[in-house]
């Protein structure tokens, strides 16, 4: 398992590095931060006093190669929009991301295997078809839709939550359901199957032949073996929410990384933008090896390696 | 589906029962369920507290950013030397008064008893300290270009300084107006780190914590040299989606959000519970022409284009009558040297077609109208409503959206293509504004001789008149060639909630908060 997790991580700097430098060359390419950071009055000297602090008089291969040498010495450059280090700026913005993440996950999580549990046990009757219902509208709605009707509904004429930003456990609620409803109708779509799938195996018959309860079958035997999919899927589905999580951030004023390197891209401030990447990559990687181990854990049959 | 059903599980092996590891895990999952608390908010009960929205955040505090929205930040605990009030008059703030002294030279005399938040003194130490800062082009400043004209700064006595030009240069105490006065001691002391992530000034409120991209908490400072500001704390939140802002105006959250989005203008009024405060900015929105190569090197088809938008029309439908039609110039009716002799060129579909087709306009000629989104108020929807007008005359017009910095790029090389959408701002003062029309402003593809005859007399003078007299013969050649079409002066848009009085809508978009009390 060791020698797996190695030789899984010992591929992440390759494909880290590939980012990078398409990243970089992008955003070289399309927009030069001197004409952003500076006002369109500046002056000669200051553009080429700053010029060459950013290497902009370098050709890209070789400003990129000195990007590369500064970040083996563990140096992600200077922001110009936060007239300091990179890597903290990104780092700082980190917690507010993974809050609303593990929140989103969780509801989604719950909800969904709850809701694809039901659909299951139930099939074909009243709760599979409002449940199923349900879950493809849901997924026919755009986050930035239902966000804004959340906020309606439940900050400005019930006034139970607040609209915006990060604090308490309240603010936590309407962006974790704006996002968890981005990944949720999958969920339910996917524990169903999973389940059916596992309930028409002789085992479950055998066991219902043994007299075993209904529930106990449900929750002993069947979700058991039908977990793993939803796990795989958890897999793959991390990297949408990330990615989906921009748009929640910004409706909800939620100060994380998505909205820091969209910014940051909009800025050119390419220090920032890569070490957001290295830091989202790094992220999702870690998920998915996360949810590998998970696997072999729940099925010992699943030998990594 | 996958290899957990692949093999059907032997009898009384760990599927019978949850293995150790397997239960770990569901309860895990639930754990997961368990939504972790924060700390809660500031609990700042018996104080009042003034709650702004704003649209978009500076992401640090560092002086030089060249943008209103870093600018409107660091005026809450800066002041400058000349402050611009919100109708965008220039009155005394850390200077007292000032004069030029002969043609190169400006002195200024300050404000005595002035203390930074730190209790030390404000003096000539910290003027020439921080002009001498932004004019040191390692610094990166960037509104540095506003007094490149600078070449140095000398202490008379501790409350008289005297800035020395090249040339004669007549708008020197309102080009410093969005330039804080920094603390000598405090850099000297704790180094620009520190001055950037913990700002120190003289103003109105006192740094207390900032969060990148979530929220800038304040204190008031109550031995303000301008009086206490009428609140105790001030929590400035960064609120980027409009739907968002005007839902915390409404729940009662927010008391004052900038950049209202026009469409709820009517929702807002009708709510009760807040107000729409607007005001005309100084930006004058324009579309620009390429003159360089056909067709729009013909002075007579730019002219058909101006006659072919019908602008009243786009401010009563798309603005919903906030702002002004531009008067046929560059220059804002609240600005020095607009010309009020000079009237907008009259709808006129009928008089455009014609002057094209006596130019021989061939109507098949592609016109992209190039501009950003979300830039300016509806910017996209201005440049659509333009494009149909011009496809009434029977022009090809479409609409090409860039990204910020792509159009940046483009412009900087002057490859705009033939028409495209931009606002200047002049802050109050025609300069500011025409440079961009002169080869000094290094973008314009149209060149007058006597406009650029006329800018470099009236920013070589300190004599209002000549000034004024320049700039009206300048918007003048301006109408006549037509460079750009002029369209809006674009509204300064707030809700306010109707618990707050004593703010007012500023024309520059800096906040202005001591006065604002809260009910």
């Amino acid at each position: 398992m060791l020698n797996y997790v190695a030789r899984r991580l010992f591929y992440v700097p390759l494909s880290i590095l590939i980012v990078l430098g398409a990243a970089f060359v992008v955003l070289r390419t399309t927009g030069n931060p001197i004409d952003i950071f500076l006002d369109p009055n500046h002056t000669p000297e200051q553009a080429k006093a700053l010029s060459a602090r950013l290497h902009l008089d370098q050709p890209i291969p070789v400003q990129f190669a000195i990007y590369l040498r500064d970040v083996l010495r563990g140096d992600f450059g200077e922001s110009l929009q936060f007239g300091g280090p990179a890597m903290p700026a990104v780092l700082g913005r980190l917690g507010a991301t993974l809050e609303l993440l593990a929140a989103a996950l969780a509801v989604a999580l719950v909800l969904g295997i709850a809701g694809g549990v039901a659909c299951a046990v139930w099939r074909d009757r009243v709760p599979d078809f409002v449940i199923s219902t349900l879950a493809i509208a849901a997924q026919s709605m755009p986050s930035f839709w239902l966000g804004i009707l959340l906020i309606q509904i439940f900050a400005v004429d019930l006034r139970w939550l607040p609209t915006s930003g990060r604090g308490d456990l309240a603010h936590l609620i309407l962006p974790a359901t704006t996002l968890a409803a981005f990944v949720l109708p999958n969920f339910v779509l996917i524990t169903r199957t999973s389940m059916l799938e596992v309930m028409g195996e002789p085992f479950v018959v055998t066991g219902r032949a043994k007299g075993l309860s209904a529930a106990t079958l449900v929750f002993a035997h069947v979700f058991p073996n039908a977990l793993n999919p939803i796990l795989s899927f958890l897999g793959v589905q991390v990297g949408r929410l990330v990615a989906g999580s921009i748009v929640t951030e910004t409706i909800f004023s939620w100060p994380g990384i998505g909205r820091l390197l969209i910014g940051s891209i909009f800025q050119r401030d390419v220090p920032v933008v890569l070490a957001g990447v290295v830091v989202v990559s790094l992220f999702i990687v870690l998920a998915n090896l996360a949810v590998d181990l998970l696997l072999s854990v729940n099925d010992p049959r699943i030998r990594l390696g | 589906m996958t290899h957990a059903q692949s093999f059907p599980a032997p009898a009384g092996s760990s599927w019978a029962r949850p293995s150790a590891a397997r239960r770990s895990l569901l309860a895990g999952l639930l754990a997961c369920a368990v939504p972790f608390a924060l700390p809660a908010g500031p609990a700042w009960a018996a104080e009042t507290t003034l709650t702004v929205a704003a649209a978009t955040f500076p992401d640090s505090l560092q002086t030089g950013i060249s943008t209103f929205t870093s600018t409107s930040l660091l005026m809450q605990t800066y002041d400058p030397l000349v402050a611009r009030t919100n109708k965008g008059d220039y009155v005394p703030a850390l200077a007292e008064s000032w004069e030029p002294t002969g043609p190169d030279a400006w002195r200024f005399h300050l404000r005595r008893g002035v203390k930074f938040h730190d209790g030390s003194d404000f003096t000539a130490e910290d003027v020439k300290f921080t002009l001498d800062r932004i004019i040191d082009p390692k610094t990166a400043y960037g509104f540095a270009g506003r007094i490149s004209q600078v070449s140095g700064v000398t202490i008379l006595d501790p409350y008289t300084v005297e800035v020395r030009t090249k040339g004669t240069f007549p708008i020197l105490p309102k080009a410093v107006a969005d330039m804080p006065m920094e603390s000598k001691r405090y850099y000297e002391k704790d180094g620009a780190e520190a001055a950037r992530r913990h700002p120190l000034g003289t103003g109105p409120f006192v740094y207390g914590n900032w969060i990148a991209g979530d929220r800038y908490e304040l204190t008031a400072n109550k031995q303000y040299w301008g009086g206490a500001p009428k609140v105790d704390r001030l929590l400035i939140r960064q609120v980027p989606e409009a739907a968002t802002r005007v839902a915390a105006l409404l729940s009662g959250e927010a008391q004052i959000v900038e950049e209202l989005p026009i469409d709820v203008l009517d929702q807002i009024k009708a709510s009760r519970v807040a107000a729409v405060a607007s005001t005309p900015t100084t930006v004058g929105l324009v579309l620009t022409f390429d003159p360089r190569k056909p067709p729009f090197d013909n002075p007579k088809v730019r002219e058909a284009l101006d006659l072919a938008i019908d602008k009243d029309l786009i401010l009563k439908e798309i603005l919903k009558g906030q702002g002004e039609v531009l008067d046929g110039q560059l220059l804002t009716r609240a600005t020095f040297g607009h010309d009020p002799a000079i009237r907008a060129r009259p709808y006129d579909p009928k008089r455009a077609k014609e002057l094209l087709q006596e130019a021989k306009y061939d109507f098949k000629t592609p016109i992209a109208i190039t501009t950003q989104s979300g830039k300016y108020v509806s910017d996209v929807d201005i440049c659509n409503a333009v494009a149909g007008m011009f496809g009434e005359v029977g022009l090809n017009a479409s609409v090409n959206v860039l990204e910020g910095g792509v159009f940046l790029k483009q412009w900087n090389a002057k490859e705009m293509g033939p028409l495209y959408m931009i606002g200047w701002y002049s802050l109050g003062d025609a300069d500011f504004a025409t440079v961009w029309y002169t080869e000094a402003g290094k973008r314009t593809t149209w060149v007058d001789a006597e406009y650029e005859k006329l800018f470099s007399e009236a920013r070589a003078t300190n004599d209002s008149a000549l000034r004024e007299k320049d700039y009206g013969r300048m918007m003048q050649i301006l109408h006549q060639q037509t460079p750009s079409i002029f369209l809006f002066g674009l509204p300064s848009l707030y809700g306010v909630s109707s618990k707050i009085s004593g703010f007012e809508a500023a024309s520059d978009k800096i906040l202005r908060l001591k006065d604002v009390a809260v009910r």
